[in-house]
């Protein structure tokens, strides 16, 4: 008997021990890797990280996996790009989590836009302008200075859930953003050539990142955002890039290349691809490296690489 | 002699004076003069006192602090990241105003509306041509309050009739990831039986579906779910109805009835991950009910098995993927030989017998593109009655999908029932208006 107490008591310890391990760090959950990768610089240690996405999906439409939900279920923390870009399969995801503290009206809901000025905000919803996002144009991500203004929302919300480690927050978020400085110089040194120069994407995902580097978005292969296009929106589009001189055509990898291809080859346009999230491509492991990557790609392209 | 000895040292006297007083007498000059070397020797002083005391004053008080420095023109860099942080600070600032005032407006309370248009136009050999309109669904959505969200989705019919086909309140906060559902609602049983009809992927409800559980598988009751706090994904329904389904005209809604009248359900569904491309989700359900009042009171039990498989490749999902879909339903209840008599008027059958009947339905589809997906569906479905003989259905369709809030399908369907083999032909059109929510469930 005595043993066997001994024993159970042992047991309950180990349980209680895990337990307390379990419950030292704090569950983050990313909808997108990019918040992933920011969240593990931020939060370090401190932070148990998943995310949602793997990066190779479309950020408006990942598909909604029962695996999601247990992750969800568990965590403590909801990282999301906000600007309803995750509007097709969050707000169901959440709606079967069934965890009161990572809905949006709970401290573990951080928005990562808040601090972002959005570009494209539109002046009237209304569903002939296509799949809009009331906010503006959400995908923020592929700037690297909105990138730091998602990493401070991001630090703010983790300290209003873990005050106890706010210094550390801060501490890593100061470094990581003195890092992010350095590389943008370099970006914005390197990519000068991209000035002035005029592209199309199959959807709108390059706004922000061509207004950092001053390039210049002339349509998309979509007649509207969220629409596929027509023969005529094409041959409209063709007619534009000969007569505007426009050499570049983006697919983002989701979209189909069949398209891309057609209206690149028409035109004689060079046709690149490039990833809208970490992990988009295997050269894309981190927030920076995925800059990095759209920034020489398109530099290559735009410098006959 | 005398007054002029006097009159000598008088005027000596005088002249001496006159001397005199011309040596300490200044002329008006002089003293002009004097009177500036006095000021100037005063200012002097007061130069040397007002010095003396600031060094006494230096001496007796502690350094005042170094002036701050000149901020030095700050680097390009640094005058973004300034900016940013500004903006930032204002946005944080304004946040809770622009939110407070967006809370002034009463209509920031009104639920989120959205309206399905869906109608279609059908040939049947055997009964002509028509313009269905199938239904008009209005849903609302919004949250009560912390604890609770509620939903309804009213329905207008072809028939010009108007119906609640759900309203339903749903806890969001329970613990132990407890959710309870209270109201009118679709029972949770089996997969596409909880689906609207424009929610289907394919034009028409299976026959399995229609003659098994009464179309939708409506219900006014009760239903509790369970997310298991394990690794991996489980649920567990359990649920208390007046009934179950839309069409099921067995039971009454309104009548009440003992508690062994009541449907009692219980559901357990799962996921398989295969790899990140390839899933099964895997679902059993069970409906009990005791006692059916025009059945002799006998009990009915419907059973339920669906899988489904999918093909979802993450970086293509938008327009390339597979899905196969299956039910398979079994129901065992008491029922009249011969079956219901169709005349009203006639007496209630008396002579009753057990049965038991299965049906199946099975689909697949195909992602080719961002808008068209082809498909195949069969149906099977063994009479209830066993009075007549099975029912079969083969249906190619092609649904394409003009935008996310638009879609036509064109679907043949070759019926193979008991006295009627026909061709079917239908062209629906289905369209979405204002607020639309992909559910979890019915992805």
């Amino acid at each position: 008997m005595k043993r066997f107490t001994l024993v159970s008591l042992s047991i309950m310890l180990m349980l209680l021990a895990s337990l307390t391990g379990a419950d030292a760090k704090l569950r983050v959950v990313a909808t997108i890797p990019d918040l992933a990768d920011m969240a593990r610089n931020i939060g370090g240690d401190l932070l148990e990280v998943k995310s949602l996405a793997t990066g190779v999906e479309d950020i408006h439409a990942v598909p909604m996996k029962p695996s999601f939900v247990i992750l969800l279920n568990r965590a403590d923390v909801l990282l999301l790009v906000g600007l309803e870009v995750e509007h097709a399969f969050l707000p169901a995801l959440l709606d079967a989590a069934r965890n009161p503290k990572i809905l949006p009206s709970a401290p573990g809901y951080i928005d990562c836009s808040i601090y972002v000025t959005p570009l494209e905000v539109p002046h009237s919803i209304d569903r002939t302008l296509g799949d809009q996002h009331p906010r503006g144009n959400p995908h923020i991500n592929l700037d690297p200075v909105a990138g730091k203004a998602m990493a401070r929302a991001m630090a703010d919300g983790l300290v209003r859930n873990d005050p106890e480690h706010e210094a550390t927050f801060k501490k890593n978020l100061a470094a990581y953003l003195a890092m992010l400085d350095t590389a943008i110089a370099r970006w914005q040194r390197e990519a000068m050539p991209l000035r002035g120069v005029k592209f199309i994407s199959y959807h709108p995902d390059l706004i922000y990142f061509a207004q950092r580097f001053g390039m210049e978005p002339a349509g998309t292969i979509e007649i509207r955002p969220g629409v596929d296009p027509t023969p005529s929106h094409i041959v409209a589009l063709e007619e534009r890039m000969q007569r505007e001189g426009v050499k570049l055509v983006v697919r983002e990898r989701h979209y189909p290349a069949g398209l891309a291809e057609t209206v690149a080859q028409r035109t004689g346009a060079k046709l690149i691809e490039l990833p809208v999230m970490v992990g988009g491509v295997p050269e894309a492991k981190d927030y920076v490296s995925f800059i990095d990557y759209n920034v020489r790609t398109m530099l290559k392209a735009v410098q006959g690489g | 002699m005398r007054s002029t000895i006097q009159a000598l040292v008088y005027g000596t006297v005088c002249l001496f004076s006159a001397h005199a007083f011309a040596q300490i007498t200044p002329t008006a000059e002089q003293l002009q003069r004097e009177l500036g070397i006095m000021k100037e020797q005063l200012r002097q002083m007061q130069e040397k006192i007002r010095q003396q005391e600031e060094a006494i004053e230096k001496l007796s008080t502690p350094p005042p602090p170094a002036p701050p420095p000149v901020p030095a023109p700050p680097a390009a860099g640094d005058r973004e990241q300034l900016k940013q942080e500004v903006r930032e600070e204002v946005l944080r600032d304004i946040q809770p105003q622009l939110a407070a005032a967006n809370k002034t407006f009463p209509s920031q309370f009104n639920p989120a509306i959205g309206l399905i248009i869906d109608t279609a136009f059908s040939h049947r050999d055997h009964g002509g041509e028509n313009f269905d309109f199938r239904a008009a669904e209005l849903g609302i959505s919004a949250s009560i309050d912390p604890f609770a969200r509620g939903y309804a989705i009213f329905s207008g019919s072809p028939d010009g009739g108007f119906s609640v086909e759900e309203a339903a309140i749903v806890t969001t906060s329970l613990p132990y990831n407890l959710t309870v559902k209270g109201g009118r609602f679709f029972a949770d049983f089996g997969r596409l039986s909880h689906f609207h009809d424009h929610e289907l992927p394919f034009v028409n409800r299976p026959v399995v579906l229609d003659r098994f559980i009464g179309g939708e598988s409506r219900a006014d009751g009760v239903e509790a779910s369970v997310l298991l706090p394990i690794e991996h994904y489980v649920t567990l329904t359990a649920g208390m109805y007046n009934k179950m389904g839309a069409e099921n005209d067995r039971v009454s809604d309104v009548v009440p009835r003992g508690i062994g009248a009541f449907t009692y359900l219980g559901r357990a569904a799962t996921f398989f991950s295969l790899s990140d491309a390839h899933s099964i989700d895997v679902g059993v359900s069970y409906a009990y009910t005791p006692k059916v009042e025009i059945e002799q009171n006998a009990e009915r039990h419907l059973g339920g098995i669906d899988i489904t498989y999918r093909f979802v490749p993450l970086g293509q999902a938008g327009y390339r993927g597979l899905v196969w879909g299956t039910e398979v339903l079994f129901n065992s209840e008491k029922r009249p030989i011969g079956g219901f008599p169709t005349d009203p008027t006639l007496p209630p059958p008396t002579d009753f017998r057990h049965r038991s009947a299965w049906g199946l339905y099975s689909y697949l589809e195909a992602r080719l593109s961002r808008r068209f997906y082809p498909g195949f569906l069969f149906d099977f479905a063994q009479d209830i009655d066993r009075a007549v003989g099975d029912t079969k259905a083969y249906s190619p369709y092609l649904t394409v999908w003009l935008s996310e809030f638009q879609r036509l399908r064109l679907q043949y369907t070759y019926l193979d029932a008991p006295g009627n083999h026909e061709n079917e032909l239908f062209l629906q059109w289905t369209a979405v208006l204002g607020s639309h929510v992909h559910g979890f469930r019915d992805r």
